[in-house]
């Protein structure tokens, strides 16, 4: 979206104002104008915001208040449901503790005390300390941290505009090791065709406790109506290994080794897909040689998982396959070999001949949006403060590497950077090591936040800019790929209730005040004409404000990258199991299995993982969801507990190389007797987040640790002491 | 009993079930439950010992019995079974003596200390009477529970039931209830 071209729309607010001034059609159902005060009932689509899924869904509005939320079945993705955190949407708009007003902070960094003051003065003094720091550091000096919204391109782009090469998003403590992995071997990140797979396989991918629309829904109509068979592996009986056909209690790091076994067995019985692999794949003969020696039961000594199990799975994997998929998952890194995992996975799902077929592998489909042009700002010209060059060359550039950022921002290497702008991100509670993410914000010239709480992050700033929620505001259209491709729509359904503004207006407010104007000159209604243009529709708006949701019928679609002319977006044109990309970077050409660190005598692994009623650190404020849990527990396996003395409820301390934390325990049988869990998003330091204050965090207790080739947080590397409090 | 033209009940398919409280929140946001209270809930059971280990996640609430413990013992006629078999509260003409909550077999009833009244699931009447779904059983991502006129030949409930083993909860405390756990 950060496309550069000339300014197209010079003739000015013109069209904005008609757009504004077009009322879409009166269904008695379903009405798009903002509800006001006397509106008896009124029923408007639009997209959830609660997580990262954009279901869409159908606002229940009386009188001007959001009564209810439900799912709209329009939208192929979301599927007509709503799940807990979507109905608790409301409670996002009307908490209580939202931040209401713009603020700026009056007193030491994390006291607490705050001066209410005027959307000018906080974008004065905001503007003011950007262009400090510009003045003494250059553009370079200051970072510009952001997480998916729908407006997050505006801020991405003043990041960009202001001069700074250093935005830094979220992958690198989330998929940045899948995406990688699917890209260098496929030059590209697929969907997976849970729906209608015969046999998949899962690695730690919670996916009914971790929502990802449509695959949680697919998945347990796949398993419980018995239409494919699920191999989970996982520390943890989660939810997702209640409903699997076999769980596996795998020893953590070591999926690696079970899928190199498969690979073994696969390539060495003939099972692999000989037409596919000749035709669409390169390196095959390496990827043959390099597997002979990681043999089952070479595997089943590494995973604790026996070797004719191991082996009936490669097999049974094989016959099921293209409907056979080892399941890619959405999920943060784990080990220090991450990507070598992931990268086993795509060519064990590449070697069965699993892609673009039904039930495999099926690259996005997406529909065309158009683009508003407007001025292009020039490069920025320092290189980025990460060094992705020299550490992460694979790695994406516009998202950086966290921890590596953290790391040089704290050294002041290669430069110093001391203006740190945050939009919907809380680096306080998503980051490992929480202590040295306190001290990068403690260097900082200036932090400022754009959020609608105050997170731990915004506890910390020096002015806060209030954003209006996702249901008082009308936000980009959105484009989401996938098997069934879905343009959605997300429009206000109430006024905004405080002085709060969209993130498109603040980042408007800072350009002004910036000299940057120029770039930001144009509306919301501008840019969403442009982006409708090209929808196969006479009135692509109206059907949107009508139905929220647009998803063209020809899909699902399988098979057309399956011509043996199809290039690939790889250095070969084919599929790559031996990568000379990867080998070119410095790294193995092929997965190579390196064992976990071995779990300290009278310590434990602490492994992470999600709750379907909870978004990352987000939502633990808001009673609906945390009357499910109202502080983190600590799972522990009886055997562990008892030779600690722990018993049911008692409170332990946690502690890691770089923190401690206490919490409740739960002795569970759910869990291997050499790890334990906790839960994120809870422990938080903010007092405005009252009931996320209780319990722990595991940002305290996470070391630094990220994957050798994408840089993603190596979230499992950690060993922890419990003991009795 | 009486003839009805329309008999409203829920099936339930447990095993689809993922415990991810989806419907409790929307009932919660429908019908205004306070926090610590529930109109609908889901039973979890853990069976076995590490690695063998099973689990069972099953919702429940109000089984609008063909024969109402509750109605029976109200005093004051607040608890009533309306035409389409859903059992209601009528919260003005509730005293909150609280012996519905004693005759429930179910414990599906609570009380609300803010409001003097007692509550409990009544199916969304309220949606119902527009012609939309219960809160829960339109919000369930894996659609758990089907709801319908079982004395609709043509409804999937109806259908479902004629071909599909089932098992109702406590079916010797004789009160016909109609949430129908599927085998």
């Amino acid at each position: 979206m950060n496309r550069r071209g000339f300014l197209r729309v010079a003739t000015g607010g013109a069209v904005g104002v008609t757009l504004l001034q077009a009322e879409a059609c009166h269904s008695p159902l379903r009405q798009q104008k903002v509800a006001n005060d006397v509106t008896p009932r009124v029923e408007i689509p639009t997209t959830c915001d609660m997580c990262v899924n954009k279901c869409s869904m159908i606002a229940v509005v009386e009188k001007g208040i959001v009564k209810k939320l439900n799912p709209n079945p329009e939208n192929p993705k979301s599927k007509g449901m709503l799940c807990a955190r979507g109905n608790a949407g409301i409670q996002q708009l009307y908490d209580p503790a939202r931040i209401k007003h713009p603020m700026i902070r009056n007193g030491e960094r994390g006291e607490g005390k705050w001066k209410v003051v005027s959307w000018d003065e906080a974008l004065d003094f905001a503007a003011q300390k950007l262009s400090a720091i510009k003045e003494k550091y250059g553009p370079q000096g200051t970072l510009w941290s952001s997480s998916e919204s729908f407006q997050e391109v505006f801020f991405r782009n003043l990041g960009q505009a202001f001069g700074s090469p250093n935005s830094v998003r979220h992958p690198t403590l989330c998929l940045a090791s899948v995406n990688l992995a699917y890209s260098v071997t496929f030059g590209t990140v697929p969907s997976f065709d849970v729906q209608n797979a015969r046999y998949i396989i899962m690695s730690g991918a919670n996916r009914l406790e971790s929502f990802i629309t449509p695959d949680t829904m697919d998945l347990v109509d796949a398993t419980t109506e018995r239409k494919a068979r699920l191999i989970y592996l996982d520390p943890r009986f989660t939810k997702t290994a209640a409903k699997a056909d076999e769980w596996y209690p795998i020893k953590p790091g070591t999926d690696l080794a079970f899928i190199l076994a498969m690979l073994n067995l696969i390539i060495g019985e003939n099972r692999y897909n000989k037409e596919f692999v000749s035709t669409y794949c390169t390196g095959f003969e390496q990827l043959a040689e390099h597997v002979k020696q990681y043999t089952a039961d070479w595997a089943a000594e590494e995973t604790q998982i026996p070797a004719k199990d191991i082996q009936r799975i490669a097999r049974e994997f094989a016959d099921a396959a293209p409907r056979a998929i080892y399941y890619a998952g959405r999920r943060s890194s784990w080990s220090r070999d991450d990507f070598s995992m992931r990268r086993g996975q795509a060519i064990l799902n590449a070697i069965v001949g699993s892609w673009d077929r039904q039930g495999g592998m099926v690259p996005n489909a997406k529909v065309e949006l158009g683009e508003l042009m407007f001025l292009p700002w020039d490069d920025p010209v320092a290189p980025r403060v990460d060094e992705l060059d020299k550490n992460f060359p694979l790695a994406a550039k516009g998202d950086g590497v966290y921890l590596k950022l953290r790391e040089n921002v704290l050294a002041g290497q290669p430069y110093p950077v001391k203006g740190w702008m945050i939009y919907k991100q809380d680096p306080m509670s998503a980051i490992p090591e929480q202590e040295k993410t306190l001290q990068m914000l403690r260097q900082m010239d200036f932090v400022g936040v754009i959020d609608i709480q105050m997170s731990d992050t915004a506890w910390y700033a020096d002015v806060i800019l209030p954003e209006s929620t996702y249901l008082e505001r009308l936000d980009p259209v959105e484009m989401l790929g996938g098997i069934r491709p879905v343009v959605l729509y997300r429009q206000p359904v109430v006024k905004p209730l405080h002085d709060t503004k969209p993130a498109f207006e603040i980042v408007q407010g800072l350009a002004k005040r910036l000299n940057l104007f120029q770039y930001f000159d144009y509306t919301m209604e501008q840019w969403i004409a442009e982006q409708v243009k090209t929808l196969p529709m006479d009135l692509p708006l109206e059907y949107l404000k009508k139905h929220g949701v647009y998803s063209p019928a020809e899909y699902p679609k399988y098979g057309t990258t399956l011509k043996p002319d199809h290039r690939f977006v790889t250095k070969s044109g084919k599929i790559e199991l031996f990568s000379e990309r990867l080998q070119g970077a410095g790294y193995d050409p092929l997965p190579v299995y390196h064992p976990p660190s071995e779990v300290p005598t009278g310590k434990f692994r602490l492994v992470l993982g999600r709750v379907a009623f909870h978004t990352h650190a987000n939502t633990t404020n808001y009673p609906w969801l945390s009357s499910f849990a109202p502080e983190n527990t600590l799972w522990i396996h009886p055997k562990a507990a008892d030779s600690l003395g722990i018993g049911a409820a008692d409170r332990v301390e946690v502690a890691s190389g770089v923190g401690s934390v206490r919490l409740k325990a739960q002795v569970t049988p759910k869990i291997r007797p050499d790890c334990v869990f906790m839960q994120h998003g809870y422990g938080k330091r903010s007092p405005w987040l009252r009931l996320a204050n209780p319990g722990g965090s595991d940002a305290q207790l996470l070391e630094t640790a990220w994957d050798k080739v994408s840089g993603g947080a190596a979230l499992h590397e950690t060993f922890v002491k419990v003991r009795k409090v | 009993m009486a003839t009805r033209t329309k008999r409203y009940a829920l099936a339930i398919d447990a095993k689809k079930c993922i415990d991810c409280k989806a419907c409790v929140v929307a009932c919660r946001a429908e019908n205004g439950v306070p926090v610590g209270k529930s109109r609908n809930w889901i039973n979890e059971e853990l069976h076995g010992d590490w690695p063998k280990l099973m689990a069972v996640f099953e919702p429940e609430q109000c089984h609008h019995c063909e024969d109402p413990a509750c109605v029976r013992v109200c005093p004051t006629g607040a608890s009533y079974q309306r035409p389409d078999g859903v059992v209601a509260i009528n919260s003005s003409e509730c005293v909150g003596c609280r012996y519905c909550m004693i005759a429930c077999p179910y414990d599906a009833r609570f009380f609300r200390e803010d409001l003097g009244v007692v509550e409990k699931c009544d199916l969304c009447a309220h949606r119902l009477d527009r012609g939309e779904l219960p809160a829960c059983v339109e919000t369930c991502p894996s659609k758990v529970r089907v709801f319908g006129d079982l004395n609709d030949p043509t409804s999937e409930i109806h259908q479902l039931l004629e071909k599909r083993q089932y098992r109702v909860k406590k079916h010797e405390a004789g009160t016909g209830p109609q949430i129908y756990y599927l085998l």
